[in-house]
């Protein structure tokens, strides 16, 4: 199921959560890992200098700078290393998001994994910028794990699963690759909707009437695809969705919650605001993975 | 040493030497090598005497050194007004100096000549509508930078650029298969939200044929498919050839003549071979001057003319506009002060300013639209222009020719800034990166794809 790992990193601590899951699942499920680093954009299109990604400093990028990048990447993650027999590490030039996605494309990947950083720094962020994940996960075939915090509940290996839906087209795909996933890992599988009631003014009885609505709905939708597939539960409950999503898996003490990513906005500014995914991401415990394709599931 | 493994008069022709080239650091070695690089006085005098146009030397001739110019030149304000920086000066006491002297120059003497030609002028042409005899200090020094070239004395990121135009026929490592796969990727990745969107490869007899600038492959492909995204919504039948895509042309501000011809070459046999009604480039300003207005004679067409009608990509969507291929949502327009630069290379060289502002008019709500002063074909180059972008070197030199347009676009009090020119969004960019104005800057795809007034029938059905 992830037999080729993406690990896109900046090398800061902002992502060693993430590597720590990529290696992790690596040296679980057998897996390769790309370790990819993108140092920067060319400042100029045919120039060497880039602006590089950690330091925001611009860089003569060479032979030599290359490889004390690539030094410092093995430093920094040696004690993954010493582990994973299928590791390698990728360094380029260019705008971050289109070269993950290039070589996500190149190694058809299996799995795109990267740290998140919420920073506000516009420009660079120690961690790949929010804009660089919102395009990542938009475009890629792959489902893209993100853990943002190194605390994030993961201690090797997935044994429940949160699905969260919103019974779009994109979380169809989301649900196959999270019942996949709960099925090889043999995992519970928790089927979620949140009736998203922010700035709406319903009253009690027909928020319940809405809840039966949706529960019915998960019913019909999910059920009947998950075969001989018993270990599941579904719940429904109202609120604003990102907020019922991480209250939820808290409770359930989830190792991955798994979302559809379908935003069509690409402006970051306006994405950010409307993403319920990056809200996710930036307040769970766990990794959350985000599926845009049906393609990788 | 006569010449160097890196720094020498042979253009770099094989990717063996321009891997090498471009290992050098900072082209540290390729320097050092330049300082002992002899100079061919009989050559240099000999091509002088083939190449020399009666009008350029009437130009040297007939300059009254009566320093009108000056002002022009933006160069010259941004830098304290240096009479060093004085156009007909700059000119003078390095072309005039080779002519007077017969090609009987030092070492020292190129240097100085390469420092002149590639960090104070950017060819924008600007000076050449101010003087009294219409001296063009950016054509002779386009000619002055050939001379050079031949003699090895290019910066370090020219000669490389133009080496790669010749070993990659693309200003980047980006070969055939790249630009293929790439023209398939972008089609995978926006079919989905634009159904029966496509990226046609070599279609032959298409009504269009589109060309580009090997940035866009190789970092920006969403450039591709922001041009595929507005030519599906238009309804046009199109192509892009998948040999002779790429219409910049580094080579011309490298100075390296016959890599500038060989490029041209290849895109006009690409619309010969593939035959479209008419051939539109990317919103990339040099490359039109390269491809459209010097590339006809180059390569030696006898009617100045490109093999088909081949127009600038803000004719196109202008044309798209007017005539309701592409629709605005009024809503949608900006509403916001914005600003416009205008690209010397297409302004000046062609006149595409009205056009331009067409443009705006569709896509900007009355009254937001504000001109920077000067404007049209006044316009200060970006700062960046003529290859000095991308010259480590010259690095300094450059952000202080940023000056003069962060001025310009501060007076304007606009945020935001259309830059439909690659160069000058890459040296808007670097405005901002070094001086922290708080703007922001596009091309003009993004934003007219974001104010489209779509019909329903091709948006995707699925969604809740
Ligand atoms: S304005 Fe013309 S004539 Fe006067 S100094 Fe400048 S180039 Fe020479
Ligand atoms: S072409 Fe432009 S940069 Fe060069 S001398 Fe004239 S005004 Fe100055
Ligand atoms: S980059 Fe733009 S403004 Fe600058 S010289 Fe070129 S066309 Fe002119």
């Amino acid at each position: 199921m992830f037999k080729k790992i993406l690990l896109a990193t900046t090398g800061s601590p902002a992502s060693f959560g993430a590597a720590r899951v990529a290696f992790d699942m690596a040296k679980r499920y057998g897996s390769e890992v790309t370790i990819f680093h993108v140092l920067g954009v060319p400042t100029k299109a045919f120039s060497q200098v880039v602006n590089d990604v950690r330091t925001g400093e611009e860089v003569e990028v060479d032979a030599e700078y290359i490889s004390w990048v690539e030094e410092e990447l093995k430093t920094t993650y040696a004690k993954q290393f010493a582990g994973a027999e299928n590791a390698k590490i990728v360094i380029t030039t260019g705008a971050p998001h289109r070269e993950i996605l290039r070589e996500a494309r190149n190694q058809d990947s299996d799995l795109i994994v990267m740290g998140a950083s919420s920073g506000d720094n516009v420009k660079y962020h120690r961690g790949y910028p929010g804009s660089t994940l919102q395009k990542v996960a938009k475009a890629a075939r792959c489902p893209v794990l993100t853990v943002h915090r190194e605390s994030a509940s993961y201690w090797g290996g997935f044994s429940s699963i949160l699905f969260g839906t919103d019974f779009s087209k994109q979380a169809a795909s989301a649900f196959k690759f999270a019942l996949n996933t709960a099925r090889e890992l043999d995992c519970v599988l928790t089927i979620f909707h949140a009736l998203d009631i922010s700035g709406k003014v319903l009253d009690q009885t027909q928020i319940e009437e809405n809840l039966i609505v949706a529960r019915k709905r998960i019913r019909e939708t999910y059920v009947p695809l998950m075969g001989d597939f018993k270990n599941f539960d579904i719940e429904v409950w109202e609120g604003a969705p990102y907020v019922e999503i991480v209250k939820l898996a808290r409770e359930k003490q989830v190792d991955l919650i798994v979302m559809a990513h379908h935003t069509r906005e690409l402006d970051a500014e306006k994405a950010k605001i409307g993403s319920t995914v990056e809200q996710v991401i930036v307040r769970a415990n766990c990794p959350v993975v985000s599926v845009s394709k049906p393609d990788k599931v | 040493m006569p010449e160097g493994i890196l720094c020498n008069k042979t253009p770099i022709k094989t990717d063996e030497q321009l891997k090498l080239t471009l290992s050098d650091s900072r082209g540290t070695k390729y320097y050092a090598e330049m300082l002992e690089l002899e100079v061919d006085s009989d050559a240099l005098w000999a091509l002088v005497q083939k190449t020399l146009k009666s009008r350029t030397k009437t130009w040297l001739e007939i300059c009254a050194h009566c320093g009108l110019c000056a002002e022009s030149c933006f160069l010259y304000q941004v830098n304290g007004r240096t009479p060093k920086q004085v156009p007909s000066y700059k000119i003078q006491s390095t072309l005039g100096q080779i002519v007077k002297k017969k090609g009987k120059v030092t070492n020292e003497f190129m240097r100085h000549c390469m420092d002149v030609a590639w960090s104070q002028c950017t060819c924008c042409n600007r000076c050449g509508m101010y003087c009294p005899h219409g001296i063009d200090m950016g054509v002779m020094f386009s000619y002055l930078r050939g001379l050079l070239y031949s003699q090895g004395f290019v910066p370090w990121e020219l000669k490389i650029g133009s080496g790669m135009h010749r070993v990659y026929r693309a200003q980047m490592d980006v070969t055939t298969e790249d630009w293929v796969e790439t023209c398939e990727w972008m089609a995978e990745e926006t079919e989905e939200e634009w159904p029966g969107l496509e990226i046609p490869v070599d279609k032959q007899d298409a009504d269009i044929m589109y060309t580009c600038n090997a940035r866009e492959p190789k970092h920006y492909p969403e450039d591709v498919a922001e041009a595929a995204i507005l030519f599906h919504v238009a309804g046009e039948n199109w192509t892009v050839p998948s040999e002779g895509w790429e219409q910049t042309s580094l080579s011309m501000f490298a100075g390296d003549w016959e890599c500038c011809k060989d490029n041209v070459q290849n895109v006009y046999d690409a619309i010969e071979r593939l035959n479209p009604k008419r051939a539109i480039g990317t919103e990339c300003g040099h490359a039109h001057r390269a491809t459209v207005i010097e590339g006809p004679y180059w390569t030696g067409r006898p009617d100045g003319l490109p093999p088909r009608p081949y127009i600038h990509y803000v004719e196109w969507l202008a044309e798209a506009l007017r005539t309701g291929k592409l629709k605005i949502d009024p809503a949608k327009r900006i509403k916001e002060p914005v600003t416009l630069q205008d690209s010397c290379n297409y302004v000046r060289n062609q006149g595409l300013k009205d056009i331009t502002r067409e443009i705006i008019s569709y896509i900007v709500e009355p009254g937001f639209f504000v001109e920077m002063s000067p404007n049209k074909e006044h316009n200060y180059c970006c700062g960046g222009g003529g290859g000095f972008n991308g010259i480590g070197m010259y690095r300094e030199q450059r952000n202080v020719a940023l000056r003069k347009k962060m001025d310009q676009i501060l007076d304007t009090g606009c945020k935001l800034v259309i830059a439909p020119c690659h160069n000058c969004w890459d040296a808007i960019r670097d405005l901002e990166e070094e001086y922290e104005i708080g703007i922001r800057w596009s091309f003009l795809k993004p934003l007219v794809i974001g104010m489209l007034d779509v019909p329903e029938h091709m948006l995707p059905k699925d969604e809740e």
